[in-house]
C-alpha cells in the first residue's frame, strides 16, 4: 500500500471563540489533483495557510510521507516542499526571472542549475514576453502565472493554490485553467481551494467540501 | 546687523578650501557616518522584530522607544557624559572629550529614530510579503531580509532621517565632545561657538553647509525612490 502524500488527523482551529475547523480528517494520495470547496468563510484558507506552516492549528495532527510534523515548530525543510500561493500572488520588487527563482536561491540550487529551471519554468507558464515587464506592471492574471510557475519550479512536494481563479478576467482565467491541468497532468499533487467549476470538473480531480469545520464525502 | 560681509567671507572660506573650516566639516561628516553604519543594523533589526514577533512588554518598548525621540539630546550627552568621565563606570576607556564620544552619543540619538522609522515601514509591508518568502521555503533571516528590501525606501528614510537627526545636534556632541578645535569641533558646535564670539562668517559657512547637507539627502533619498517610493 503507497503511504498518502499528506495526512490531517483531527486538525482544529478556533477563531475568538467559534470553531472554523473541528477536526479535519483528510488524505492526500501522492500525485493527485483535489478542489477543496465550499463556503466563503468555512476555512479553506485558513486549512491551507495550517498545512504551509503559516499559522498553526489548536490541536491535530498532520502527517508527510508517513512521517508526523510538529505543526507549531514547522519544519524549514518543509517549507520548500508544500508550497502555498495566495489568491492575490504577492511579486516582489524585482525582476520575473529572480521572482521564479527565489525559492531556489532559498534552497540554495547552484546558480547553473538554477538558471536552467527559471528557464523552463518560464516556457511552461508562458511567460517569456514578460520577462522585461516589471512584476507591479503586470495584471492579476499574469502574476498568477508568475506565482505558478515561481511555485512549480520548487518541484513540490504538495502545491497548495488559494482561490487561483478568483477575479481574473475570462482571458487570465484560462490560461490559469491551463497551468492548473498542466499541474495535474504532469503528476504534481495539488489542493486548491475554489469555487471555480470548471477547476471542480477537470479530470481526475476529487471534490471535498468543507462544511461546518468538517471534510465531508461529496 | 551688517550680514553681506560676513556671507561674502563665508563663501570665501567655503571655496577657498579653508583647512580649519573644512575639518570641522569631516569631522561632523565622520562621525555622523560612523554612527549611522554601526546603530542602523541592530535598530532595523529591532524594528523589523518589534513588528513582526510577538511578545510581553513590546507595547511598552515601542512607547519606550518613541519616547526617546523626543529626550533632549542635551540630557542624553548628560547621562554619557556621567558614564564616560574619570569617575564614570566607563570612565577607564577614556573616551570623553574624543570624536568617540561622540560617536556613541549620536548613535543613542539616531538609535529610535531608526527603530521608529523601521517599524513604521515594515508595519505598511504588505503581508503576504514575508508570508510569499516563508511559503516558497525562505528561512526567517531570508524572509525578514527580503521584507526589509521590499520597504527599503522607507528603510532609507530612516537612515536619512538618523542622519539628518544627528548631523545637526549641538547639545550631546558639546558635552561629550568638548568642542575641542582640531579633533572634536563640529559643524553645529562651531556654528554656536563661532557665533557666541560674534565671528559670523564661518557660521554662516558652516549653517550653509548644514542646509546643503540637509537638502543633499533629501534629494538623495528622492532620486533613490524613483517611481518606486511612490504609491
Amino acid at each position: 500500500m503507497s503511504t498518502a502524500a499528506l495526512e490531517l488527523i483531527g486538525i482544529t482551529k478556533n477563531f475568538s471563540q467559534r470553531e472554523l475547523l473541528r477536526g479535519i480528517e483528510l488524505s492526500l494520495a501522492t500525485g493527485g489533483s483535489y478542489a477543496l470547496t465550499g463556503d466563503n468563510g468555512c476555512g479553506k484558507t485558513t486549512l491551507l495557510r495550517i498545512i504551509a506552516g503559516l499559522e498553526p492549528p489548536d490541536g491535530g495532527e498532520m502527517r508527510v510521507d508517513g512521517s508526523v510534523v510538529n505543526l507549531v515548530r514547522y519544519p524549514e525543510a518543509l517549507r520548500h516542499k508544500l508550497i502555498y500561493v495566495h489568491q492575490h500572488p504577492y511579486l516582489f520588487h524585482t525582476s520575473i526571472d529572480h521572482n521564479i527563482a527565489y525559492g531556489l536561491k532559498a534552497r540554495n540550487d547552484p546558480a547553473k542549475d538554477r538558471q536552467v529551471l527559471v528557464e523552463d519554468a518560464i516556457q511552461w507558464a508562458g511567460v517569456g514576453h514578460l520577462i522585461d515587464v516589471l512584476p507591479q506592471k503586470l495584471s492579476g492574471g499574469e502574476k498568477q502565472r508568475v506565482a505558478l510557475a515561481r511555485a512549480k519550479v520548487l518541484n513540490p512536494h504538495l502545491l497548495l493554490l488559494d482561490e487561483p481563479t478568483a477575479n481574473l478576467d475570462s482571458d487570465a482565467r484560462r490560461h490559469a485553467l491551463e497551468l492548473i491541468e498542466k499541474l495535474c497532468a504532469d503528476g504534481v499533487t495539488v489542493l486548491i481551494a475554489c469555487h471555480d467549476r470548471e477547476i471542480i470538473d477537470m479530470p481526475g480531480m476529487k471534490r471535498l467540501l468543507l462544511e461546518s469545520g468538517r471534510i465531508a464525502p461529496v | 546687523m551688517e550680514l553681506l560681509e560676513p556671507t561674502r567671507e563665508a563663501f570665501r572660506l567655503l571655496f577657498t578650501g579653508d583647512a580649519g573650516l573644512w575639518r570641522i566639516i569631516m569631522t561632523s561628516l565622520v562621525c555622523s557616518v560612523t554612527a549611522l553604519v554601526l546603530i542602523a543594523p541592530p535598530a532595523v533589526a529591532l524594528g523589523f522584530l518589534i513588528t513582526k514577533v510577538v511578545f510581553p512588554g513590546r507595547r511598552a518598548l515601542v512607547v519606550l522607544v518613541q519616547a526617546l525621540l523626543s529626550f533632549p539630546t542635551v540630557v542624553i550627552g548628560l547621562v554619557i557624559y556621567m558614564l564616560l568621565s574619570r569617575q564614570g563606570p566607563l570612565g577607564f576607556l577614556k573616551l570623553l572629550f574624543t570624536p568617540e564620544a561622540i560617536i556613541v552619543g549620536y548613535m543613542v540619538i539616531a538609535f529610535p529614530v531608526l527603530v521608529v522609522f523601521t517599524l513604521s515601514a515594515v508595519q505598511g509591508a504588505d503581508p503576504r510579503v514575508y508570508e510569499t518568502a516563508r511559503s516558497l521555503g525562505a528561512n526567517r533571516w531570508r524572509a525578514a531580509l527580503t521584507t526589509l528590501f521590499e520597504v527599503r525606501f522607507g528603510v532609507m528614510a530612516a537612515v536619512f532621517n538618523g542622519f539628518g537627526r544627528v548631523v545637526s545636534e549641538v547639545g550631546c556632541a558639546i558635552m561629550v565632545g568638548g568642542n575641542i578645535e582640531g579633533l572634536t569641533r563640529n559643524i553645529p558646535t562651531a556654528i554656536a561657538l563661532e557665533t557666541s564670539k560674534g565671528e559670523f562668517a564661518q557660521g554662516i559657512a558652516l549653517g550653509f553647509v548644514l542646509i546643503v547637507l540637509a537638502l543633499g539627502v533629501n534629494i538623495a533619498l528622492s532620486v533613490l525612490q524613483g517611481e518606486g517610493g511612490m504609491k
